[in-house]
């Protein structure tokens, strides 16, 4: 050692007091589509290209808890993400990659505990400790009730499994975070800094109380658990405020866990975050600028060393197009890689240590922050301000202004609402259009795996297996276990979330149809229950329309919303629920005799849901008795697709008024009372 | 409408979804000419020697003493117990006293066996706010009980409305929850003496025991004639306890031939039709000229008859 060389206060030093710099962060991409095996060969050729940890994507029924054959699945395999159907298809998905060596994270929530048990199924059966098993499962539910959608169970029995999980995790893998505390999905619905800062640590203050009061833990535990919190954050393009936001996180933390929960040891108290930058501000107009808008995002979460993120996954540049082609995800690896191997920003210390300026907005943020957080636990957590409405009415505030804001021109978006003219971009050239289509036969191999799965395992083993499950559900004793055994015993997901779902029930939103304000009324709406008296009278009934969500988002407002309405303007409405399969919705409006079926569909699934309704339609012989509406986001392109399939409107988000949507349909009973006649 | 009546029995009888749905509506259909239809449905099932036998269960409670999960557990339950079994399932919901709609059947929780030709569901309105039955579902049941094993009635009990469903079933269950003050308040609307049988659900909450005792201790108050107190079944849908007696208790009331009383009780549904249609006036006019329902149709051979009959003779009059 030089010893003439006084420490610079520009220098990392390492134990021994030398020059050093730090590690990277973790670098990964959120990714898996279509099947197992393909998802394993993505994974592999990622790792090979430098990645140094592995995200996970789930399709829409692993996350919500249906096996592939369901006829609720059927239009959503492998679409978003992987199909997992069981411990076989797990095995295949971590082909000949070594789990001890992973840092693995899996986007998953409402089935968080089956997907950990099937990992740890997968390092049992490999011969793997389960103490060397090193990731995250995302496991939040306060942000699926609030704004992702994919929930299952009622709050408390999800509280229930988050806490398991931790009670399980602490000592058996202790290097797992068994939840993350998600402000990513609140600044995609619209959150404001502020808004993040306290919902999430609202969020994980309400957690922790709860674990304490579950009195499974010692103290020194419940400090280790405390010390396994870990965070899920968004990182937006107002990048020096973001920053800001991520030291404002880190002190809240510190101070939060000391005075509230007593913990002493520094450690525990450290903020721990992984980051995914802002795909809600990434626009579908010019996209080739998105490139840039991720990169600037990463800085916010990177530039800082005392709130720099553990692990960095990035969104691809035509995210707004489609999913992203693997050349898109390499791209946005590569820009990883340079950040942190290029440059120097991992040679120094905190930046920003001493800056007046950062120290104000801090102090600003947190302030804020603080007030907010009172008031949440004032009103008895974050359960109590979910079911009021509270946190999910901010939200929407929230991002009603921002849209607001874009629409007048007062916050530039650049290419969509300023300098808007621009040469095509080559990007887009090539012969795929610069998107990624799926492989259609990634629903037939997912459907095949499951039954291969059911016809070759030990029947009594699996049966045993999940009556066990749902005996420690009723009975109040950890469901981890018995979940490991049904992962062993090759029970399906669907068999495993649907066990649960017997003794849980399953959740539904208290956005309930009853508590909606409609501006409803005035001269149309008389005219318009007139109408529906005469069409009674001419029909022998009042017109009946069967409303539902096929699929599987969670999204219950619109159909709601066309539920309530239809019955303040005179209509018999059967309001079918969310999440069913076009099968149930057709059966519905078969038995009820139903005029009309209106469906609701967000998941980008609309034109699979329309056939499967009109070919279950035909199955009935009902297909020139009811009539078809479907509304929900739907681009340009397929509304003449879905009309030509036969579906009579098609509402999207410009059609706001409801009353024009109910003379819309009152209109099309009409038309067909007076065909009838006319033949 | 391409179909014919025959047709649409044909296959109904074999209980295709799409034909026993629309040959419903035909019997909810109150417009005058549709009382031909009917009989001609009727004369069409007693030709094939179908005989209105299903046995008729009411299944009353207040809304969120969890009827709906509990039915949907009976019935599958009952379907899985006997491979011939049919179940019809009429769920009856209030309508709007504003616009006339109505917000109905709680289907989300009948999820399932999407297949099963055996088991039906259909909602109605009672067009009325207070719950109880809709105009129709006696008409209803005429044609479900010729079709089906069981037809269970489930509907919203609120207040007296919901004596009715005592004159249509033939054995009625009265759902209610743990504590919800409910013992004392059927007490005061005189409720607590339609039911043939209780059913204290949700049985795992805590408060259940109490709620029992204050239960089984007002029957004496409330019934002090009955030679011997109905039975409480203490539920949970939940934990599945208290579940097998209670399906036993439904077994033998439906493996007994139901539905027999439909006939007796014509009359009263007669005057409650003609109460619906004319109100006061015609009740009068049925009771002063033409000596009450009994007697009225008696002298017009048949339901159906009857009501054109008496359609007739109300409009005829200045």
């Amino acid at each position: 050692m030089a010893e003439q060389d006084a420490p610079q206060a520009h220098q990392i030093l390492d134990s021994d007091g030398e020059p050093s710099s730090d590690r990277p962060w973790i670098i990964r991409t959120y990714s898996g589509h279509s099947s197992p095996k393909a998802s394993n060969e993505l994974y592999r050729s990622n790792l090979a290209k430098g990645q140094t940890g592995l995200s996970i994507a789930f399709d829409l029924p692993t996350q919500c808890g249906y096996d592939s054959d369901d006829a609720i699945a059927r239009p959503e395999i492998g679409k978003v993400g992987v199909p997992i159907n069981s411990l076989d298809d797990m095995h295949l998905l971590f082909d000949e990659i070594p789990v001890e060596q992973m840092n693995t994270s899996m986007t998953i929530n409402g089935t968080a505990m089956w997907l950990l048990a099937l990992y740890v199924g997968v390092a049992r059966e490999r011969g793997v400790e389960l103490s060397e098993l090193q990731g995250t499962t995302q496991n939040d539910l306060i942000k699926e009730y609030l704004a992702r959608g994919t929930y299952i169970y009622p709050p408390e029995h999800s509280l229930r499994l988050i806490a398991e999980m931790y009670e399980f995790c602490l000592d058996e893998i202790p290097k797992w975070n068994a939840s993350n505390i998600c402000s990513y999905h609140l600044q995609e619905a619209g959150a404001t800094p502020t808004q993040e800062l306290a919902f999430a640590l609202a969020n994980a203050i309400s957690l922790l109380d709860l674990i304490k009061e579950r009195g499974e833990f010692t103290d020194e535990q419940f400090e280790r658990a405390v010390g396994r919190i870990s965070f899920f954050v968004n990182a937006g393009i107002r990048f020096v405020e973001e920053m800001c936001k991520m030291r404002a996180f880190g002190e809240l933390w510190d101070e939060y866990t000391r005075e509230r929960f007593g913990v002493e040891n520094e450690k525990y108290r450290r903020f721990r975050y992984g980051v995914q930058v802002n795909s809600l501000g990434l626009t579908e107009a010019q996209p080739e600028n998105n490139a840039w808008r991720i990169l600037i995002e990463t800085l916010g979460v990177t530039l800082s060393r005392d709130a720099r993120a553990r692990a960095v996954q990035l969104p691809a540049w035509n995210e707004a197009l489609s999913l992203p082609r693997p050349w898109d995800q390499q791209w946005s690896l590569r820009f990883q890689q340079i950040l942190a191997f290029e440059t120097d920003l991992l040679e120094y210390p905190d930046l920003f240590e001493g800056s007046v300026v950062v120290r104000s907005k801090v102090d600003e943020l947190k302030r804020d922050a603080r007030e907010e957080i009172d008031r949440i636990l004032g009103m008895g957590g974050v359960i109590p301000a979910i079911e009021s409405g509270y946190m999910k009415s901010a939200l929407v505030r929230s991002m009603s202004e921002r849209i607001a804001a874009i629409n007048t021109g007062d916050q530039i978006v650049v290419g969509l609402n300023r300098w808007t003219e621009g040469l095509p971009s080559p990007l887009l050239g090539g012969e795929d259009g610069g998107i990624f289509t799926l492989d259609e036969s990634a629903a037939r191999d997912a459907i095949a795996s499951v039954e291969r799965t059911r016809a070759e395992r030990d029947p009594e083993r699996a049966a045993a297996a999940v009556e066990a499950l749902k005996a420690a559900a009723r009975d109040g004793s950890s469901m981890m276990e018995p979940s490991i055994e049904c992962a062993l015993a090759r029970v399906t997901t669907g068999e495993w979330a649907g066990a649960l779902r017997e003794v849980f029930g399953e959740y539904r939103p208290a956005t309930g149809v009853d508590g909606q304000q409609l501006s409803l009324a005035g001269d149309r709406v008389d005219a318009l229950r007139e109408r529906i008296g005469r069409l009674a009278d001419q029909l022998g009934h009042r017109p009946r329309i069967v409303v539902g969500k096929p699929g599987l988002d969670g999204h219950s407002n619109g159909a709601e919303v066309i539920a309530v309405s239809a019955r303040h303007v005179g209509f018999d409405v059967i309001y079918s629920g969310i999440r069913l399969s076009p099968d149930e919705i057709v059966l519905s409006a078969v038995e009820e005799d139903a005029d009309v079926i209106g469906a609701s569909v967000l998941s980008g699934s609309h034109l699979e849901l329309a056939e499967q309704l009109f070919e279950q339609l035909a199955a009935h012989g009902a297909s020139d008795r009811i009539d078809v509406v479907v509304g929900g986001i739907i681009p340009p392109g397929d509304v003449e697709k879905l009309r030509g399939m036969g579906v009579q409107r098609v509402f999207t988000p410009s059609d706001y008024e409801l009353i024009d949507i109910m003379e819309s349909i009152v209109d099309l009973v009409e038309a067909r009372v007076e065909g009838a006649v006319a033949s | 409408m391409s179909d014919t009546t025959d047709e649409l029995v044909e296959r109904a009888r074999s209980l295709d979804k799409g034909s026993v749905a629309r040959l419903i509506s035909r019997f909810e259909d109150r417009r005058p000419h549709m009382a031909e239809h009917r009989a001609e449905v009727l004369a069409a099932l007693d030709g094939a020697g179908v005989a209105p036998t299903g046995t008729i269960i009411g299944v009353t409670g207040t809304p969120g003493s969890g009827k709906s999960t509990l039915l949907s557990r009976l019935t599958v339950d009952l379907l899985s117990d006997d491979d011939s079994r049919s179940i019809a399932v009429l769920a009856v919901d209030p309508s709007s006293q504003v616009s006339g709609g109505a917000l109905l059947g709680d289907r989300t929780r009948m999820r399932y066996l999407p297949d099963e030709r055996r088991l039906f569901f259909r909602s109605q309105a009672s067009e009325s706010d207070l719950g109880g039955l809709g105009p129709s579902t006696f008409q209803v049941c005429r044609l479900l009980t010729r079709l089906f094993d069981c037809v269970m009635i489930e509907t919203v009990g609120i207040g007296q409305s919901e004596a009715d469903i005592r004159h249509l079933a033939d054995r009625v269950y009265l759902v209610l929850q743990p504590l919800g003050g409910d013992e004392v308040q059927f007490l005061k609307a005189g409720i607590i003496e339609v039911p043939d049988a209780f059913i204290l659900n949700k049985c795992d909450e805590p408060s259940s025991s109490a709620s029992y005792h204050q239960l089984r201790a007002s029957m004496w108050l409330a019934r002090p004639f009955d030679e011997e107190a109905p039975p409480i079944f203490r539920t949970s849908a939940l934990t599945g306890e208290g579940l097998d007696e209670l399906e036993a208790d439904l077994i033998a009331r439906i493996d007994t031939i139901g539905g027999a009383g439909l006939r007796e009780r014509e009359p009263y549904f007669f005057g409650r039709w003609v109460d619906d249609e004319w109100g006061r006036h015609g009740v009068g006019v049925l009771r002063e000229r033409f000596g009450g329902a009994e007697r009225f149709l008696a002298d017009h051979g048949g339901y159906e008859t009857a009501q054109a009959a008496f359609a007739d003779e109300v409009l005829r009059q200045p």
